[in-house]
């Protein structure tokens, strides 16, 4: 007959291939990039050396790129924490933006007056139960209906959208800024929510709570009795409830985690940079965005954080790129070559992790046919 | 009475259904091959930037629709190769076509970004049909998309429900394995229906440009089409004249604010806006139950790459 591909697990993976595949996969994106810049009658060489400068040779370039990279850092935990067990809640865009109203509700109603680290606790914690009460549904649909969470997280994605546009757009609601008339914006928090920003940067004490959590997250899931559970639930529902694993608990369990994780990071985002509930979330994409970060990492925390580092300093380096004086490089230069990294790197981790072989097919499909 | 809100508003609806029921069309084909594929707004946006150049400069609507389905079935092929050949996750790959998706459609598009389309689709009038009370304009005074849309929707629902290739493509999306076992090739009808799903997202957004908004701006063309197109295919439990009443009802959430504000009705439009998304989890955790899912028929084997060795 012919010849097929045929995917085969490679036996043994080693440094080497660790290191190589990410480079390959990023030369790849800015070669296949470099096409549409030609067409658009841009200098890819160039383009490509700015985009690199503006995020990573200067201070104020690596501040803003940590800075980008906190959202980033925990919508990347969120997904991993879940993905890890298969179990796929892709709806940490929606549950970033309840961190964010529920943070910045904390942050105008509750932190005046109080001394920062108070204050500022206080919008997370309350960002983390924002994210979790939307998770709450797809958990409980999921664990006691079985309904799919992939689904019913992306709905909920764009209900907390909507919601979102609604308190700033929509009505004058508490989150509303009244002074603002022609074009509504949040109102701002008082500075005791607000993170402290290090020296004259931007960069603020978020990337140290990111890390925290970081740490947190890696701890959970090695040492403890729930990621255990989490990790034999997800390998093996059945041996699970052999072990007396609760699958339905921990499927809850997880995924209010996960919630929590993504409601974080909207909090971050209104303590560290936004200082109020900031309704054009989903041009940012930080959620959907923090699930690639997060497959790319292969679901490992430590990981996540340099993807992200990463994927923030493409996102600098393209708004930075708009700063610059003669031949306009559309910021959009960024975006797309973040997606056409993120592609590169998806495949090119296959590769890695496999060989991809040309087979005869004959012998076998002549039997089935007949 | 054919000029009150209500009836405008109904015509405006079905013309809305036109690019979800596209969309959601193509990805029932491609969920039902056993891919899912997230990235239908990025397809979209490509299909309308891409229609929106080819209409600009050839001028005729036909080539300019061709032009923007080939550009989403181009793209659907990055999702078809990384989730079919090399098994990556489906979620993951998909959201990364959005983000790939919206970055080359803004890129390519800045320099359209606000200019108008002098070509695009108008309406045709049935003669005196068009003039019946509430059916004339609402079935009888549309483009011509409107009428293809539902010829695609029961030819879609033909092939699948009573054609032999129809059958071997629900095989594919239920249990890979036995259609491989009796000669179907997995891959390629993998390849094919994720391709399909491209075109028709690429069309779809296509007819944004041609059809409604004859213009291009990144973050209003789309508005969150392809995601309600996702939505759509879950409230239609994959079956294809569900998802053209479907993107009826979802056309209507999406245009009925207008007469709701002449009736005095103070419905604000962003819980309008949440409304397909609240109806399908809805549809989703009373009909989609673990008993039921047979019923409801989200396809077995979608969203899991199929490994013949493991078999």
């Amino acid at each position: 007959m012919g010849y097929t591909l045929q995917l085969e697990r490679r036996l043994s993976t080693n440094w080497k291939q660790a290191v190589f595949t990410p480079i390959l996969s990023v030369l790849a994106a800015l070669a296949a990039g470099a096409v549409f810049l030609l067409i658009e009658g841009f200098d890819p060489i160039s383009v490509y050396r700015e985009l690199f400068d503006a995020s990573f040779t200067s201070k104020f370039g690596i501040t803003d790129t940590l800075t980008i990279a906190v959202p980033l850092i925990l919508t990347g935990l969120a997904a991993a924490v879940v993905f890890r067990m298969n179990l796929f809640n892709i709806g940490a865009e929606g549950q970033l933006y309840l961190g964010a109203i529920f943070g910045s509700w904390a942050g105008l109603a509750l932190t005046d007056g109080l001394p920062t680290v108070a204050g500022v606790g206080l919008v997370l914690v309350f960002a983390a139960m924002g994210g979790a009460v939307w998770a709450l549904p797809a958990a409980v649909f999921k664990a006691f209906f079985g309904t799919s969470e992939i689904i019913t997280t992306l709905m909920l994605t764009f209900i907390a959208l909507f919601l979102m546009r609604y308190l700033i757009f929509g009505s004058s609601s508490y989150w509303r800024d009244p002074e603002t008339t022609n074009f509504p914006q949040g109102k701002r928090v008082p500075t005791s929510a607000r993170f402290e920003l290090f020296g004259d940067t931007r960069l603020h004490w978020g990337i140290v709570v990111a890390l925290g959590i970081v740490m947190l997250v890696w701890v959970l899931i090695r040492f403890t009795s729930l990621g255990f559970d989490m990790n034999v639930v997800g390998s093996s529902p059945a041996s699970a409830a052999y072990a007396g694993i609760s699958t339905r608990r921990t499927v809850i369990v997880a995924l209010l985690l996960s919630g929590a994780l993504g409601g974080l990071a909207g909090g971050a985002e209104v303590a560290g940079r936004a200082y109020a509930l900031d309704p054009n979330g989903l041009e940012l994409g930080l959620g959907f965005t923090g699930i690639v970060v997060a497959a790319l990492a292969r679901y490992h925390p430590f990981g996540i954080v340099i993807v992200a580092t990463f994927i923030a300093g493409l996102r600098n380096g393209g708004i930075a790129l708009q700063g610059l004086p003669g031949e306009r490089v559309p910021v959009e230069v960024s975006l797309m070559l973040q997606g056409a990294i993120l592609l590169c790197a998806i495949g090119g981790d296959i590769f890695a992790r496999n060989r991809l072989r040309l087979v005869r097919t004959a012998p076998q499909n002549v039997e089935a046919a007949s | 009475m054919n000029d009150t809100t209500f009836v405008l508003t109904l015509a405006a609806s079905v013309a809305a259904a036109v690019p979800i029921a596209l969309a959601a069309l193509g990805e029932l084909l491609s969920e039902r091959s056993g891919v899912l594929n997230l990235g239908v707004e990025g397809m979209m946006l490509i299909g309308a930037v891409t229609a929106f150049q080819a209409g600009d400069a050839s001028g005729n609507l036909w080539v300019a629709l061709a032009v923007g389905a080939a550009a989403g079935a181009v793209f659907s092929l990055i999702h078809a190769f990384l989730c079919v050949t090399l098994r990556a996750n489906q979620i993951v790959s998909g959201l990364a076509l959005v983000i790939f998706g919206t970055g080359v459609s803004t890129f390519i598009g800045k320099s359209i970004e606000g200019e108008p389309l002098d070509t695009d689709f108008v309406p045709t009038r049935w003669g005196a049909l068009a003039d019946l009370p509430l059916v004339g304009p609402v079935l009888f005074d549309q483009d011509p998309m409107m009428y293809i849309t539902i010829v695609l929707a029961a030819v879609i629902a033909f092939y699948l429900n009573r054609t032999r290739a129809g059958l071997a493509l629900r095989a594919v999306g239920e249990s890979p394995a036995t259609a491989d076992s009796v000669g179907v090739a997995v891959a390629l009808q993998r390849y094919v229906h994720v391709m399909i799903g491209g075109l028709l997202a690429g069309a779809g957004g296509a007819y944004l440009v041609l059809g409604q908004v004859p213009a291009w701006s990144q973050d209003g063309t789309t508005a969150g089409v392809g995601w309600i197109a996702l939505a759509l295919v879950v409230f239609a439990s994959w079956k294809p004249m569900r998802v053209l009443l479907g993107a009826f009802l979802f056309g209507f959430a999406r245009r009925a604010n207008f007469w709701l504000q002449g009736e005095g009705v103070d419905i604000p439009a962003e819980f309008l806006s949440m409304l397909p998304y609240l109806l399908t989890i809805i549809v989703l955790v009373v009909w989609g139950s673990r008993d039921l899912q047979r019923r409801v028929g989200a396809p077995a084997a979608l969203g899991i790459p199929y490994i013949r060795d493991e078999r």
